[in-house]
Order: C-alpha cells, then structure tokens, then sequence
C-alpha cells in the first residue's frame, strides 16, 4: 500500500496534551476498534516519537506511518 | 551538496535512537567524572538558582545550613555545574531548531497546569531531599556507588507506580473525542521558516563550542571549558532522541513498554566500569547520606516527575521546544527545592546528616563493591522485565 493512498477511519488529534496520553488515549482507542480499522493519531508531544509506535507493536497493531518531519507528528496506526 | 544533504536529513533532523543514546550518555557521563570531578548533576545548580533569587530579595542565607552543603560559591558562570547547564541548553536549542520541533504548544486545560506546577513542586522537593534527580540519586549516581542512590531508585519507583496511577484517575483523563474521518490530516510546512530555525540552531551550537573553546584556551579554565562541551552534548543527546527518564518507569506501568527502563540499566552497568576506573586511580567518589531522606524523597519525585510529565532533565529541552507545560515545571522545580532548602534546617540531623554515607566501595572493598553493584543492576533488570510481562498479560488477555 502506498504511504498516500492510506485513508484512515479515525483521527484522535491529541495537540497541547503532554505525555504519556497520547500514547495511553491511543491505546484504549485501538482497543474499540474493529480489525482492519486504522487510526490516525495527531501529536505534538515529541516525546511520543518513542512510545506510540513501539507501543502500537507491542500489542500487536501495524504501524502504517509515522510522519514526524515537523513539531506535530502523525501516526498511522492499523488493527 | 547531496552528501551535506544526507548528513543534514540522518543526524541533524531526524530524531535519534533511544537506546543507543542513552548508553552514549553513560559512558560519556563516566568521562565527565573523570575529567571534572564530579557527577552529572542539573537539580543542585537549580538549587543554588533559587538561592541566587532569595539573596536577589535581600534574604540572608548564611544561616541556611542547605546552601551550605550546596556550595554557593561564585555564579553560573564560575561553576562547573553552571557551564554544563549552559552548555545543555545549548545542545537542545540546536537539536530542536535543527530538528524542525519548536512549535509554541500551550496547555489545554487548567488542570494541565496545576498538575505541572505541583507535580514540579513535590518533584523539586523530592529531588533535593534526596540529594540529587534522575542523574545524581540514580542514572549517575548508581555509578558512583553512593548506597543513597539505590535506596533513591527503588523508592522512586514506588513512587512513579503511585503517580502513574493517580495521573490516570478519570479526573486527569484528556477529554479529547475520537473523531469519524474520510481523510488524513494535512500538516503544513514553512520552508522559510524551517530553515531559519536550523541557522538559529547552528549559530547557538557554534557560538558555545566556541564559548568553550575560549575558556579552555584562551582563559585556562580547562574544567568549565570541557564541562561546556560535555553539557552541549549531553543536552543533544537528550533531545534529539528524546531521552526522558520519566517514561522509563511511568511507561511500564501506563502502557507495558520498558526499552527506556533497560536502556538505562545498561547505560548504568557502562559508566559503572568507567566511574570505578577513575576512582580506583584517585578521584574522590561523590557519597551521600543513605538515611530516610533518600527513601521519602525517593517516593515523593517518583510521584512528581510523574504527575508533571517530566523530571528536572527533561523540562529543559521541552521548555525550549516551546512547550508552555514544562516552562511551569521548571518554576515548580525551582519552588520545591528552594521549599526543602527553607526546612532542611529543622529536618536533616533525623533524616539525613545523622545517618551515615555508605560508600559500596568502602563497605566491601573495591571489588566486592564493584560486584555488589553489578549484581543489584542484574536485580533491577530483572525487576524491570517482570513489571512489564505482569503488565502486558493484563492489557492483551483482558
């Protein structure tokens, strides 16, 4: 699948929370969701460079995208 | 041009690796004991901070007995925890100018900011209770083989438990809604502006490696001039893989995830070997009292640093990125340790300066101190792996 043709069901657009909610809202969003669902998660919390993506594997969801060339970062997130 | 190009986009924008920065950071703060002297340490500069204000106000502090301890001898310029702190902001003004992550990011809500001007007040409090933050009672600290600093460790940890789970009550929850969307977010880029901030971010860089070089060669201060250029690098260190030792407990009890916590295990076990080398050859080892100070504080900043978002390392390169958050951190940082300083005088012959600094080294001999501490870092490793599979068999079978 091609990075522009992916078309996301969900936005949870998390700017101006700190972390760790983006990571722990994104969690329990993903949960909710049905398999095959995708979630895009919008964050400014830099920090979740380091956790949304490894923690979206860590159970068991594909990370389709993570754009993080500016100050707010985008994920991709499939069930 | 493409090769500049390609250097540009791996090292200078894009974020870091995690893990390895984080060792990077152990063997580098391993060098800066042995060529300064002393730990890296930024909670004890914020202290001497805060008295600075006080005398600024008119108050005396000669009768302080904590700003004793601290040493309040000359100015942030003069010390070498001072230049370090000068040169760390300096390194996370260039990673995240070069990085294209300065955005003005305000709270959106007055919970927020209670939450950061507290959790930065009992943090600050606990920090210097127990002589020293995440570096001097813990990352660097452990390496120094101070008895404190383990008792710090795992008080802390009990301490971000309870934070973790109080900063997840309903009442702190984030209100934001999950949205239906047909399409993806667009996010904008000023061009224009991305490459100011990169030359902003170059010209500060350079401008304190030649600070630095100034003091070392031209003025003779070899020790501030060096802790200058440790500080740059220590400070781009964390921010450009956004090192927050914060997450590295708080996350394993939030979300399951723990290559933070391991990371710095193994960031530990290195500058272990190389604080051991130096003391073994004759630098004095940096020793605190390992009294009830260490516990309660050890409690109190795990549950700060927690309820705040950050600790008193990370504030600095968030505070420059521009988020509004970690600017009342900071204030709250500086109000908690000048709080401890304010009572330590009633409380420190029964918490701390009667109790007795345990120095592993001393206690069971080079080598047997040497073994005792790599035995407890196997411990904790182990501690760190059996919180995070108690987690995630919980999360993914419920």
């Amino acid at each position: 699948m091609k990075k522009d043709e992916i078309v996301p069901d969900y936005r949870l657009d998390m700017q101006g929370e700190p972390c760790p909610y983006p990571a722990v809202n994104a969690l329990e969003t993903m949960k909710d969701l049905k398999k095959g669902e995708i979630l895009e998660i919008i964050s400014d919390c830099p920090q979740s460079i380091n956790n949304i993506p490894a923690d979206a594997k860590n159970h068991g969801y594909e990370v389709l995208e993570v754009d993080s060339s500016g100050p707010t970062i985008k994920y991709v997130i499939r069930k | 041009m493409n090769f500049w190009q390609n250097f540009k986009r791996d090292f200078l924008v894009k974020f870091w690796a995690p893990i390895p920065a984080v060792i990077a950071l152990g063997i580098l703060s391993a060098y800066y004991f042995g060529i300064t002297g002393t730990y890296w340490a930024v909670t004890g500069e914020f202290t001497r901070w805060g008295g600075h204000i006080l005398e600024a106000f008119g108050v005396d502090l000669s009768t302080w007995g904590y700003y004793k301890i601290m040493n309040m001898d000359g100015n942030i310029f003069t010390r070498i925890d001072g230049v370090m702190i000068i040169g760390m902001f300096a390194g996370c003004i260039a990673a995240a100018f070069w990085g294209n992550n300065v955005k003005l990011r305000m709270p959106v809500s007055s919970t927020r900011v209670y939450q950061a001007l507290i959790g930065g007040i009992i943090a600050g409090f606990g920090a210097r209770l127990g002589m020293g933050c995440n570096l001097a009672s813990f990352f660097t600290g452990i390496p120094q083989f101070s008895f404190h600093a383990w008792m710090f460790t795992l008080a802390m940890i009990l301490g971000v438990y309870l934070g973790a789970k109080f900063s997840l009550l309903p009442f702190f929850q984030s209100k934001i809604k999950l949205k239906k969307v047909s399409c993806s977010k667009e996010l904008h880029t000023d061009k224009k502006r991305v490459n100011n901030l990169f030359k902003l971010g170059s010209i500060v860089f350079i401008a304190v490696l030649l600070w630095a070089v100034y003091l070392i060669f031209v003025q003779g201060s070899t020790k501030l001039g060096m802790a200058m250029l440790f500080g740059s690098a220590f400070g781009l260190a964390i921010a450009k893989a956004q090192i927050c030792f914060t997450s590295a407990f708080r996350d394993i009890f939030t979300t399951g995830r723990s290559q933070m916590a391991k990371a710095i295990v193994i960031g530990m076990a290195v500058a272990t070997i190389g604080v051991f080398s130096y003391i073994t050859m004759g630098q004095p080892a940096k020793i605190m009292w390992a009294g009830p100070n260490a516990i309660i504080g050890g409690v109190l900043f795990g549950f700060g640093i927690v309820l705040a978002g950050g600790c008193e390392c990370g504030w600095m390169y968030r505070a420059v990125e521009g988020q509004v958050h970690f600017w009342i951190v900071g204030i709250g940082n500086v109000i908690g340790s000048t709080l401890l300083a304010f009572v330590w005088d009633d409380l420190s012959l029964q918490l701390a300066t009667s109790w007795p600094k345990i120095n592993l080294l001393e206690s069971f001999g080079n080598y047997g101190g040497l073994f005792l501490n790599y035995g407890l870092l196997v411990l904790l490793f182990i501690l760190i792996l059996v919180l995070e599979k108690r987690y995630l068999n919980k999360s993914i079978n419920r």
